[in-house]
């Protein structure tokens, strides 16, 4: 950027791109959480029964589940390293509203981390024995609620980015929060299965989604503000 | 019209004015405690279903009540914290959240004790407001770790006041998420708390007698609490060292 002026636009799509990159770069950081995803999933036929009709009835909170617990795992970088060389406050002097540079990143954050869950859930859907129309519902729940995990998680990484010992406190914190998408996305399964419409459900996390793009970007650009000083 | 509101961020004017109140809100309370505990304990009538197991809901009513003001309360001193910087907003809400932890366990216990003998059960998944007042307990110990694991409490009091707000917001969708979900899953309903009709007034002017005051126990531990912290974070201003020479 020598000394051009830079529309708000190009700025988002240079931290995707850059974002994008960098987790190119780093493929632990994408691959660890998507192998804990399948491994904790791959765990429960084991501990609770083998047998597919308990697994049928437990395939779509198992999944919802090992997703959350998966996303805290991928979000603890989410701005860690930009916070740790520095990046992340050229990220905020930057002209551009906050907003729009914080989406760019939990867009990237979710492309990474979330959209290869969406993609692998029909397999692990029919290994959990989850009957075959219920496949599409899954997979729906999950494309709308993975990214409104991404955007709420966002704003407890945001506040503890500058924790230097962070442990748990994400989990404790976006856990309880993450109620409501678990609810509707395993609901809408639950739906499916009772031969009945999932849309109401499905709607509803369309509307949870709208409201966390527009609100939660918000809400994290003022955590870092306040994480970085 | 304003003056009195800023005049509220000065810790000293607050100190010196809960300094005055104390006295006569610590009297209400003790009053009003004794009036709803040993007439809501001891002598009520029994229900004529729950029999004298009806006297547990006279406390857990009033707690139960009382729990769900923190959020809102947290989220009003969040935005005070935020907007004017204000720092005994964020005192308060330090010690509300903690108090907000220890009234939504309470209400779970008693609304355990009562249930493992009007329900049979200690625990009860159906019922919506067991599991979003669980979720309020995990929210408010979440705004607990965050402000213990922020060691500058500058930035504790802002981080937490974002939290606030949005866990405030969130404790309002899971209620309602809970609640949906709940009247798809619920097989038989256990619960009847409409125990107004049949039992004369006695209940209610016992539970509305404890309501008050378990909202002003609320409010003199909260008051008593945040002078503490006031004490505790002023100890190097004037007024402070001059109050505890005094006091010796």
């Amino acid at each position: 950027m020598t000394g051009k002026q830079t529309t708000t636009s190009a700025a988002f799509l240079a931290t995707l791109k850059r974002d994008l990159l960098i987790a190119f770069k780093k493929k632990n950081d994408i691959v660890n959480p998507f192998m804990f995803f399948i491994i904790v999933v791959s765990l429960f036929p084991i501990g609770i029964s083998p047998e597919s009709d308990r697994l049928t009835e437990i395939a779509a909170g198992v999944i919802w589940i090992s997703v959350l617990l998966a996303s805290m795992l991928s979000m603890d970088n989410l701005y860690r390293s930009d916070f740790e060389d520095g990046s992340l406050e050229q990220l905020l002097l930057s002209p551009h509203p906050l907003f729009f540079l914080v989406l760019a990143k939990n867009i990237s954050h979710w492309l990474v981390s979330g959209l290869p869950v969406v993609l692998v859930s029909p397999l692990l859907a029919y290994m959990l024995a989850l009957p075959e129309e219920a496949y599409g519902t899954l997979f729906l729940s999950l494309l709308l609620g993975t990214p409104i995990m991404s955007l709420v998680g966002s704003i407890a990484v945001a506040l503890t980015v500058g924790l230097g010992s962070r442990g748990l406190i994400l989990a404790v914190i976006t856990l309880p929060m993450s109620v409501p998408v678990l609810i509707f996305g395993t609901l809408a399964v639950q739906s499916t299965l009772n031969s009945q419409s999932p849309l109401g459900y499905l709607s509803l996390m369309l509307v949870m989604l709208s409201v966390s793009v527009s609100l939660a970007p918000l809400a994290s650009a003022a955590a870092l503000r306040i994480s970085v000083n | 019209m304003w003056v009195w509101f800023f005049k509220l961020g000065s810790p000293k004017w607050f100190y010196e004015l809960s300094g005055k109140w104390l006295p006569w809100l610590v009297a209400a309370m003790v009053i009003f405690m004794t009036i709803g505990l040993v007439w809501g304990l001891l002598f009520l009538p029994p229900d004529y279903q729950q029999g004298f197991t009806s006297r547990i809901l006279i406390v857990h009513v009033a707690v139960a009540g009382t729990s769900l003001a923190f959020f809102p309360l947290m989220f009003v001193a969040g935005t005070i914290t935020l907007v004017w910087r204000m720092k005994l907003a964020d005192m308060v809400a330090k010690n509300a959240a903690i108090l907000g932890a220890w009234f939504s366990f309470i209400t779970l216990a008693t609304g355990s004790l009562w249930g493992s003998v009007m329900w049979g059960t200690w625990w009860e998944w159906t019922d919506s407001r067991l599991v979003s007042m669980l979720f309020q307990l995990f929210l408010l110990l979440g705004v607990i770790s965050l402000r213990s694991a922020l060691e500058d409490s500058d930035a504790a009091a802002k981080a937490c006041a974002l939290l606030s707000i949005v866990g405030c917001i969130n404790v309002v969708i899971i209620k309602y998420s809970v609640e949906w979900w709940n009247t798809l899953h619920q097989v038989s309903s256990p619960v009847t708390t409409d125990t107004s009709s049949p039992n004369g007034p006695e209940f209610w002017i016992a539970t509305l007698i404890m309501i008050v005051a378990v909202y002003l126990f609320l409010t003199v531990s909260l008051i008593l609490s945040t002078r503490n912290e006031i004490l505790e974070r002023e100890r190097k201003a004037q007024w402070v060292k001059d109050l505890v020479l005094k006091a010796k």
